[in-house]
């Protein structure tokens, strides 16, 4: 199937199965977060037709479609304001099981990630482990056929709505810090384990802080071999970084630029059309977007011929997020003090009242001050370019 | 209080002055160094502020309904800071520019809430600035009370970022005038007992700076109606809808036609307020994260000893600076009528947009993830230089202003 016949095919489908009230849930969203519900409805309509997991492969439940047929399809979706789907399971984990898990793992995990069933959050992050995730404390200590499991773990995206979490535990205080690490599957309602919010600036909650009080954890939990934990997150922070396409993020917050300043809202009213150092701003941050773009499909080429694209995913990682915040200055810019207004109501996809002020501009400000912690989660941006120091040009 | 003797004037060196006339026409030939009056000013604002304007207690005065604590505004007012920059017939201290900058930059360095801008700068300065005897005498001595808010509504759908796009117009009638429109993000408006609005009552273009009047509007005024809101920064708002608004002539402010002569003045020492709010939270920004570099440690050591964010905060510490340069050059050529204060007053906030943004981002990375919480305070200045950096004309707005001037 050519690409454009493919693309065509998407669309449809795309026209068809997004409600309005989903799409709803992608035009408001204010992070890589989406309402979750809204999120977990678009999920299981994805789920259904087969296309919920488009990077597994196919005898696990992918589509086996080519690396650009993937992209074509998310760049629709993402186009089409459909919401994100929380991915920590889909993105992460199942691709990680399929790579070092068991088969009764697999087995058990993997159809639940599909079916939206299990919503898997991530324990790395800890209060005194932040870029140096290494020195982590959590400590699993085996006792008979379980682990018990003491700590904390912070930044815990959308644990208040997980029933999952993959956690990076101590094991051992032997050797190098990273040699004592292991990989262990958690369900959240074990008793021990609870969750508190963490209120972000914007006033919603998307972060947690989850406590580990004598949690019980059969030892077949455990993913890979004990104090093997590091190598396995390793991938996977590659798969965090590398796997996202900033540019077709970048699309988006682009077309609402447009739609901004071409507004009657827009600041002195001609920013766009008539105001050469409004466009030359912009020309500036979408050259280096399009340059951004053809970098991630060079890193994924590289990766389908089976290349190790690990320190590239730094780069793109760092670009993509510095990008994303540029575009959210130029968007402020535009809406001036219209965006001021905080009405975090008429940020949820059910909300039907009445929109104070530009509807084109009600994500502006939550965008905006979200979009700060981009370049600090999954790897602050000073870590991304220790690495490409450290990995790429050998300092 | 006398009138101070502001600042001792010297050259700076030669050298410098022919380096500079070189660059830009702005004049440099000043020193700057506060009165003893000034100097007790700005620290017994720093200290009533820091003894009784907690972070906690601020956020709790965010979480309620009303826009800020009326207990601090009492407060401000008994300890005179309402008044001190009305002049000394209207019940002032006679103080300017830089007396505003002084109090501005304290009430941004602990993020307070109370709305000095919006009722005293703004519509004090209005007041005082076009007021008839009889709107002076209503107003005044209610807002150095603490007793009345006001609150400017200027903004309209298409007019961000330019004051002098009015569309609201003032039809003549019954030798009074009919006012119908909306106007948006009215800070202070749920607050305000009474409201300045521009309305156009010629038949001027859009864009034009004739024919805008001010008129003063109560509250309670039939065809007014307000919607509340709070801002991201914390504040409260509210959009303004006008329906055939009837006032009688004495309602306008100043001459008919004439508001943009007359708030001219009044936006730009707005301008050095908001401007000194900035420097004043990003002087806070700057000692949170140098304190909290130096007390969190990861790879075995504290952040302070990475060089990338030594030199990332030598990089604040320097936006600062300049900024503070220009905010207390712009307040000072602006009490004594400089010819290039206005241009001063665009460059102050042209900077300030940068520094501000520098700043707080810088802020934010170098605390990680706590600084993106509601709990901890660095976010919340982070939102306040956000608002800061749109009011009153974005950083692009003023740099084209800049050049033409």
């Amino acid at each position: 199937m050519s690409d454009s016949i493919f693309r065509s095919e998407v669309q449809a489908f795309l026209a068809s199965s997004l409600t309005p009230e989903i799409k709803r849930a992608g035009e408001l969203m204010t992070s890589v977060f989406s309402d979750f519900d809204a999120g977990l409805a678009w999920h299981k309509i994805l789920y259904k037709k087969g296309w919920v997991a488009p990077d597994w492969p196919l005898e696990h439940g992918g589509t086996g479609w080519s690396l650009s047929q993937r992209y074509i399809f998310q760049e629709e979706c993402k186009l089409a304001n459909a919401p994100a789907l929380f991915a920590l399971g889909l993105q992460m984990l199942g691709p990680m099981l399929i790579q070092c898990g068991t088969e009764e793992q697999k087995q058990q995990y993997l159809p639940r990630i599909l079916s939206g069933e299990d919503a898997w959050c991530q324990g790395y992050s800890e209060p005194g482990a932040g870029s140096d995730l290494a020195s982590l404390m959590t400590a699993a200590v085996r006792d008979g056929d379980d682990y018990i499991i003491n700590g904390s773990k912070i930044w815990t995206s959308y644990a208040q709505h997980s029933n999952r979490i993959f956690c990076l535990v101590r094991t051992s205080k032997e050797g190098k810090p990273q040699a004592g690490i292991s990989f262990i599957l958690i369900d959240m309602d074990t008793a021990g384990l609870t969750v508190e919010p963490i209120v972000g600036l914007d006033g919603t909650v998307e972060q947690c802080q989850v406590f580990f009080d004598s949690v019980r954890v059969p030892a077949a939990n455990l993913v890979g071999e004990e104090n093997q934990g590091w190598q396995v997150a390793k991938s996977l922070l590659e798969f965090e970084r590398g796997g996202h396409n900033y540019a077709i993020d970048h699309k988006k917050q682009m077309a609402k630029i447009r739609r901004q300043a071409s507004s009657q809202y827009s600041a002195n009213r001609v920013l766009w059309k008539d105001n050469p150092v409004f466009s030359a701003k912009f020309a500036d941050v979408a050259v280096d977007a399009l340059a951004l773009e053809f970098t991630e499909l060079r890193v994924k080429g590289a990766f389908e011929a089976g290349e190790n694209a690990g320190p590239l995913s730094s780069l793109t990682k760092v670009m993509g997020t510095e990008i994303g915040q540029r575009f959210n200055e130029l968007s402020l810019e535009i809406m001036a003090e219209h965006a001021f207004v905080k009405q975090l109501d008429a940020l949820t996809p059910s909300f039907e009242g009445e929109v104070i002020g530009p509807a084109c501009g009600l994500t502006t400000m939550p965008e905006y001050i979200n979009n700060r912690s981009a370049t600090i989660y999954g790897g602050t941006a000073e870590i991304q370019r220790d690495i490409i120091a450290k990995r790429v040009l050998l300092l | 209080m006398a009138a101070p003797q502001k600042f001792n004037e010297t050259l700076l060196l030669s050298a410098f002055c022919s380096f500079n006339q070189t660059l830009s026409r702005v004049s440099t030939d000043m020193f700057i160094e506060y009165s003893e009056e000034q100097t007790m000013l700005r620290d017994s604002a720093e200290k009533y502020l820091r003894d009784n304007y907690s972070f906690e207690n601020r956020q709790a005065t965010v979480k309620k309904s009303a826009g800020f604590n009326a207990e601090q505004w009492q407060t401000f007012a008994d300890l005179g800071w309402l008044a001190m920059t009305f002049q000394e017939d209207a019940g002032g201290f006679g103080g300017g520019a830089l007396e505003t900058m002084i109090l501005c930059e304290q009430f941004g360095k602990y993020l307070v809430l109370e709305p000095y801008l919006e009722s005293v700068v703004l519509v004090g300065g209005l007041i005082e600035a076009g007021g008839q005897a009889a709107i002076r005498e209503q107003y005044l001595s209610g807002l150095i009370a603490g007793q009345l808010q006001g609150a400017l509504a200027y903004l309209e759908e298409g007019s961000v970022g330019d004051p002098l796009q009015v569309q609201m117009r003032a039809e003549s009638s019954a030798g009074g005038f009919l006012l119908s429109g909306k106007k948006t993000v009215v800070l202070n408006g749920p607050e305000a007992d009474f409201f300045l609005v521009t309305a156009r009552t010629e038949a001027t273009d859009q864009s034009s700076d004739q024919g805008i009047s001010l008129f003063v509007l109560d509250k309670n005024a039939t065809g007014l109606s307000r919607k509340n809101y709070k801002t991201y920064d914390g504040r409260s708002a509210c959009e303004l809808e006008l329906i055939n608004v009837s006032v009688g002539p004495d309602a306008v402010l100043g001459e008919l036609g004439d508001a943009h002569e007359l708030a001219l003045p009044v936006f730009h020492r707005a301008v050095v307020a908001v401007c000194a709010e900035a420097v004043g939270a990003m002087d806070a920004l700057m000692t949170a994260t140098v304190d909290y570099t130096k007390q969190r440690k990861q790879f075995g050591q504290p952040l302070s000893s990475f060089q990338v964010l030594r030199h990332r905060m030598a990089d604040m510490y320097m936006e600062i600076e300049l900024t503070r340069s220009l905010l207390m050059a712009t307040a000072w050529k602006l009490d004594n009528s400089a010819p290039d204060a206005a241009q001063c007053v665009s460059a102050l906030k042209a900077k300030m947009g940068k520094a501000g943004r520098f700043v707080s981002h810088n802020a934010i990375q170098l605390h990680g993830g706590i600084g993106t919480t509601d709990e901890f305070s660095v976010g919340h200045y982070f939102k306040r230089l956000a608002a800061i950096g749109l009011m009153f004309g974005s950083r692009d707005s003023h740099l084209s202003r800049y050049n033409q001037l």
